[in-house]
């Protein structure tokens, strides 16, 4: 209905009061109809759902042939700078991206070097968990009273997330993912993480981390979407607490969306290495 | 039309976010790209993997000998985003393969195109056709 009143006011030479007198109606309707945000009997938002997948395509028939290319701007494919041209677009993407962790100066080096060397170091080149805040936001949430599931479908992980008052537990080794524990602010569930092993990066330019490590995530649920976030601190290595670029996670409507198995990960490629190209 | 169709399904799946790629290696690190190889094989496996999908392809020579390669290709998510399953890669079938060798020059190789013998093919590859030349 908006869509058919906007349309009307650029197709016709209406005077500009006009134009924005329907202007001002379409935004009046579009707020009435926005989902109300939902929640649980026990008067918690309500996260529950498949949030931020693409819906699958229909699998090719047999004899159906298909031709698809990566997107690489500006890179011919029949061209000989295809490899080169992936790992260049990747670097380039995340060297014009304003939002880096910030180490102590005395660190930098260390980054730098990593960072040379990330085509072999990597931890999650070896199929071990990319950990949080690297793995990103979960694909589907499950929530009862006192507790909240995160599932990751792209790598068949997942974490339980106690929301009923209880501390940290003090019983568990560090880990990739590490100790979660919940609580509601309003419409955000905010994740309190520690206890993490120091195997994981925070991105592919060698942001390592230390154990000490502390994240605390926000999910904001509004309509159909959550606003996801993360916060990271490491005092000894950081300068300052750095947040990841926030996300938005559409919820999934169709039940065909439902999570699949993911492939395992077995890595074959290290041994055939032979330079430090990387992306 | 179905690959440019599939293309923007992959595309869209992009900008939506949230599914995450796997980590994987520099293909640079591993193929040469000026080192195209065609293969006339069997298809003796297909593994369905993380964070690649790898086909392993018995090729016979003129004299009958016969060598096994290993191919390896996207990840199977980006794949499927494709409209490519693993029944797509053609298991017990005779095909024709071009792929860049290995820098190691192992019998292994980044497979771009699987050519079938009714003619279909399936190429997974990477680049920008508005940048030819």
């Amino acid at each position: 209905m908006r869509k058919m009143i906007l349309a009307a006011a650029s197709a016709t030479s209406v005077t500009a009061l006009t134009a924005a007198a329907l202007l001002f109606a379409g935004v009046i309707m579009a707020a009435q109809t926005a989902p109300a945000t939902p929640r649980t009997a026990d008067g918690k938002v309500d996260l529950n759902g498949i949030w931020g997948v693409a819906p699958l395509p229909p699998a090719v028939k047999p004899g159906e042939s298909v031709r698809w290319l990566l997107p690489l701007k500006g890179v011919n494919p029949e061209g000989t700078d295809v490899f080169k041209g992936l790992d260049r677009w990747q670097v380039d993407a995340r060297a014009a991206a304003p939002n880096k962790p910030e180490y102590k100066p005395e660190w930098v080096a260390k980054v730098k070097d990593l960072s040379a060397k990330q085509g072999v170091l990597d931890p999650a080149f070896y199929c071990k968990p990319q950990g949080v805040p690297r793995m990103g936001a979960p694909t589907q949430i499950v929530q009862t009273p006192g507790q909240v599931v995160f599932l990751y479908g792209a790598s068949n992980l997942f974490r339980v997330i106690p929301t009923d008052g209880r501390p940290h537990r003090a019983d568990a080794d560090p880990s990739y993912m590490g100790d979660s524990i919940g609580r509601f602010e309003g419409d955000t569930l905010v994740v309190d993480v520690t206890n993490f092993n120091d195997d994981t990066w925070l991105g592919s330019d060698g942001y390592f981390h230390t154990e000490a490590m502390h994240v605390v995530e926000r999910l904001r649920r509004e309509g159909d979407t959550i606003f996801y976030t993360a916060t990271v601190e490491d005092p000894s290595v950081l300068a300052k607490p750095w947040t990841i670029t926030p996300r938005t996670l559409k919820r999934s409507a169709s039940a065909s969306d439902a999570l699949l198995e993911a492939p395992p990960c077995v890595e074959h490629d290290a041994p055939h290495i032979v330079t430090l190209d990387h992306h | 039309m179905n690959g440019r169709w599939a293309g923007l399904w992959v595309l869209a799946g992009m900008l939506l976010g949230g599914v995450s790629m796997s980590a994987h290696h520099s293909f640079a690190a591993e193929f040469d790209i000026n080192k195209p190889v065609t293969l006339a094989g069997t298809v003796t496996k297909i593994e369905w993997v993380n964070p690649h999908v790898y086909v392993y392809l018995d090729v016979k020579d003129a004299s009958g000998k016969v060598t096994p390669w290993s191919l390896s290709s996207l990840g199977p998510a980006a794949a499927r985003r494709a409209g490519v399953t693993r029944s797509s890669f053609g298991q017990g079938q005779t095909v024709t393969v071009l792929a860049y060798h290995a820098k190691d020059g192992s019998n292994f190789g980044f497979m771009r195109r699987m050519t079938f013998a009714d003619g279909h093919s399936i190429e997974l590859w990477l680049g920008d056709d508005a940048a030819k030349q």
